[in-house]
């Protein structure tokens, strides 16, 4: 294979390119599904070929194929140099590619317990004992599980990339994540519904240690209580605690989202949308000084883990918000360039048929020193949502909207009665500036980021510890 | 081999390792986009696939996959991992033997038209929708072409056998002018005829320009026109949530409500892939079934969900030929026109709001419809029947249902939508709807 990439790479020097770029990504996936307790369709795909970039004459040219005999790869390098000199002559600011460092490794993540050693009935056995156990969750809580949809997924991503300056990396990365939607019912009061997913770069010992029937056992439990006991609360300004996974998504979405610096150049302008920060805005107080957003790709396990990027360039911890003020902007190659500095190792694409774009890996906040016990022993008015279902922020990234779903009232210190979905909808720096303290207790969701044209989902972390927001306006139960 | 033989010598080799039901489709695709921003090009991309899906079943057990590599023996390991997979598959709560053929098809929904995919024409159109948009005032235009040209084999073991072959062109484009002014229009056809990318780029900037200075909106409830491209985002919620999968999963908020009144009396809405030389237009379905006309919602009444044989068998109904071999989905979504213009829908509102373009559309409770979205782009006042200024930074905070059941009218003038929000081709008009929650930041 090694040997067909530096051919296309050769190939496309030859013909005028001032970049090449050839990757070859191999993904194995096999997915379980069980829908109110029954199994569906179980399925299983090998995607597996090459991609292609080029730069001729300012413009960027990119293409791929799964027929990779050493002619259609010639004729994939001709067509994809043949393009971008067409696309060209619409280029007024010629593209290039940004200052990096290389790397020239090999990463290979070996499972503990391979996913070919689980056998379809154990999976599908373990999905219907948690879907089991929630359903006798319910039961003891008074309410029927009306609707339960959990899926399996196991994917193992083998990469190579090589490119005309220097870089030459291959990978192999086993993943896994369990998505689960739950639907509970009770006569009067109706449905609730929660949504979460649970992923990490592994094998199946991931697996085992989430412990999915207690795991869903407590999720149910939960979720019934918000069902049968959350009241309506009244609009008005309230110290708030957002609970772990609240806090993930604030981070991906209100510090890791502004910070892409393709967003910040217009280039996904029409489809993701473009952010509120411009390149000028580097040290712009944006939030208060406790406040440090971080997205690092090398976590261990983390779902977004990776340690070179799709453009060879070595990964590190980026700080995109540090003691309030933006730090750094995610950056691959092309944005690189543009800015006038290094790359970042945010290029990441989802198949061999995407084109990679910039990316988040794993965004949290970073936690301090509160337990939290200290972040609520001096509320008197408050509200601790826990976790959310509805979200959404607007493509400038700038006002935004989290609706609690477990969500307790808070009062002289000490958590009080469930309260139904409290509205927290206000603006990035607003919110980034209520913060006056930050938990010690880091823990981490799993999700896909949706971005790009064609769309890829890309697996992510979206973290932080418990954090504490004061005087903010919470929308009242509709 | 070629495709056809591909689909025969897997149906063969799936039954003799103890299939019971074999669906198999090889596509073949061609896709060039071409991607552009601030009046550039950002990349040109091209998109080529061969892909083999193979879907089986043995009795209730089953289980799918997709191949890349069509070669004999990858064709052979992939049908007894396929089949033997299956066979260790619990059996699922229903088994519904695949439709019986053989099938007739529509020759003309057989035989789409290709599309141009050359650079050269693909960028002239990029130039040319630019600088419509530039010619209206806009300051940058950013968007996306995509040219696609595919051909799709489909064979099942219940006899049905189709070739199918065409084409798409897609633009989405928006223009942005000063101080966060902005507007979005896209162009969709199935042939070249029908494909309009200029005039894509001259709505885009005429929105944009109409845009300019916008204020701050205000928080309430209001009266709103929302334009095709608001209202095909919601088509497609209504669309996807009709699939009797999410009816069965609790991720409907049409459930239990078949022949109820879940929207007002002047809104139909219908899935029809029988239309011919449109976009999302398809013979058979992923079972093999000649696709149908569908009517989801006729005069504010919910009058059908969309089901493969699964399904059905489980609603005691038949098929609509929606199949998704997993999920039935709609392919070419259809509100019925109403009668007014645009002016007219508009000169019914004292004090109110038209929103052009909305994204990110996300459920409190997918049973109940409680939802929000953001509009973006451009976004007006209305005062006293006529556009009053141009306003920012709003969400409708709603529910499905009571947004179905507020339309006051639809117009008769009717857009086809498709882009990176909507994913399913929608023929859209504007909409008059009543009293709609609009909320803001409130810090």
């Amino acid at each position: 294979m090694e040997d067909s990439l530096d051919m296309m790479i050769n190939l496309a020097r030859e013909k005028g390119a001032s970049y090449a770029e050839a990757r070859y990504q191999n993904d194995e996936y096999e997915s379980n599904l069980l829908k109110n307790g029954q199994p569906e369709v179980s399925t299983f795909e090998t995607r597996k070929g090459i991609s292609f970039r080029v730069v001729y004459d300012g413009a960027l040219g990119f293409g791929s194929t799964n027929q990779m005999s050493r002619s259609r790869l010639k004729s994939l390098v001709l067509k994809t140099v043949a393009t971008a000199k067409s696309s060209s002559r619409l280029r007024k600011s010629p593209l290039g590619m940004g200052q990096a460092e290389m790397g020239q490794s090999v990463v290979e993540i070996t499972p503990r317990v391979p996913f070919f050693s689980i056998s379809l009935e154990s999976r599908i056995e373990l999905l219907k004992e948690a879907d089991s156990a929630a359903v006798r969750m319910a039961e003891k809580c008074s309410a029927l599980l009306a609707g339960r949809y959990v899926s399996l997924d196991t994917l193992t991503t083998e990469r190579m990339v090589i490119n005309s300056d220097g870089g030459r990396v291959h990978s192999r990365i086993p993943r896994v994540a369990v998505d689960v939607m739950l639907t509970a019912y009770q006569d009067q009061r109706g449905t609730a519904q929660r949504i979460f997913s649970i992923g990490e770069s592994a094998g199946w010992e991931s697996v085992e240690r989430w412990d999915l029937p207690t795991r869903l056992e407590s999720e149910v439990k939960a979720l019934c209580s918000v069902l049968s006991k959350a009241e309506k609360m009244d609009a008005g300004t309230y110290d708030v605690i957002l609970g772990q996974e609240v806090v993930g998504i604030v981070s991906h979405e209100s510090a890791g989202h502004p910070g892409e610096a393709d967003r910040i150049l217009g280039r996904e302008g029409a489809q993701a949308g473009e952010t509120y920060l411009g390149q000028s805005d580097l040290g712009r107080q944006v939030g208060s000084e406790v406040v440090n957003v971080v997205d690092d790709p090398t976590i261990p396990k983390s779902f977004g883990f990776y340690l070179h990027d799709e453009e060879g360039v070595k990964a590190r911890r980026r700080y995109l918000i540090k003691e309030g003020k933006v730090n750094e902007f995610l950056q691959n190659r092309e944005t690189a360039y543009f800015m006038g500095t290094q790359s970042n190792a945010a290029s990441r694409s989802v198949a061999f048929n995407r084109e990679p774009i910039v990316r988040m890996a794993n965004t949290f906040v970073e936690p301090k020193d509160h337990s939290f016990e200290e972040l609520k022993e001096d509320i008197q008015q408050g509200v601790y949502i826990k976790n959310f279902m509805e979200w959404n922020i607007d493509d400038r990234r700038f006002n935004q909207r989290y609706v609690g779903l477990e969500a307790y009232k808070i009062e002289n210190g000490e958590l009080k009665g469930l309260v139904k979905n409290p509205i927290l909808e206000i603006t990035t720096p607003a919110l980034w500036s209520a913060v006056d303290a930050v938990g010690n207790d880091l823990q981490f969701s799993a999700a896909y980021c949706g971005k790009g044209d064609p769309m890829q989902g890309i697996p992510v972390w979206t973290g932080g510890p418990h954090m504490r927001l004061r005087n903010v306006r919470l929308g009242g139960s509709a | 081999m070629k495709p056809q033989e591909v689909c025969q010598r897997a149906i063969k080799l799936c039954k003799e390792e103890g299939a019971t039901d074999v669906v198999v489709s090889v596509n073949d695709s061609n896709e060039t986009m071409i991607r552009f921003s601030n009046n550039q090009i950002t990349i040109s991309d091209l998109l080529n696939e061969l892909a083999c899906n193979i879907f089986v079943k043995v009795q209730g057990r089953s289980a799918g996959t997709n191949l890349m590599d069509l070669n004999q023996s990858t064709l052979k390991a992939g049908v007894k991992k396929v089949v033997k997979m299956a066979k260790t598959s619990p059996p699922g709560e229903i088994w519904a033997r695949l439709p019986q053929g053989p099938f007739s098809y529509n020759p003309q929904l057989l035989n789409g038209s290709k599309v141009p995919s050359d650079a050269k024409k693909l960028v002239d159109w990029v130039q040319g929708a630019i600088d419509g948009g530039t010619g209206e005032g806009a300051e940058r235009m950013a968007g996306s072409l995509i040219a696609h040209n595919s051909t799709v084999t489909l064979m099942t073991s219940g006899d049905a056998f189709g070739v199918s072959q065409g084409g798409s062109l897609e633009m989405s484009i928006r223009a942005f002018g000063k101080d966060q002014a902005s507007g979005h229009s896209v162009s969709i056809a199935s042939r070249e005829g029908d494909f309009k990318p200029e005039e894509a780029g001259i709505e885009a900037g005429r929105l944009a320009k109409m845009a300019a200075a916008p204020a701050m909106g205000g928080a309430g409830e209001f009266d709103a026109i929302l334009g095709p491209m608001v209202f095909s985002d919601l088509m497609n919620q209504v669309g996807r949530v009709a699939s009797a999968f999410y009816i069965d999963s609790g991720m409907s908020f049409l459930k239990d409500k078949l022949d109820l009144k879940v929207a007002a009396e002047n809104f139909s809405l219908i899935d029809d892939p029988t239309l011919v030389d449109t976009y999302g237009s398809a013979p058979f379905d992923a079972e093999g079934l000649p696709t149908e006309r569908t009517k989801i919602v006729e005069n504010g009444l919910l009058r059908s969900y969309l089901h493969n044989s699964t399904t059905a068998q489980k609603f005691k109904t038949k098929s609509t030929a929606n199949a998704g071999l997993i999920a039935p989905h709609p392919f070419n979504l259809v509100v019925e026109p109403g009668k007014e213009s645009l002016d007219s829908l508009m000169s019914r509102i004292d004090n109110g709001i038209y929103v052009t373009n909305s994204w990110y559309l996300r459920y409190q409770n997918y049973g109940t419809g409680d939802f929000s979205t953001i509009p973006r782009d451009a976004m007006f006042l209305i005062k006293n029947g006529k556009i009053a200024g141009s306003i920012k930074e709003l969400r409708i905070s709603e529910n499905m249902i009571r947004v179905l059941q507020s339309i006051q009218g639809v117009t008769q003038e009717r857009k086809w939508i498709k882009w990176w929000e909507v994913d399913t081709p929608t023929l859209s008009p504007s909409a008059l709807v009543s009293k709609v929650r609009f909320t803001r930041s409130s810090q």
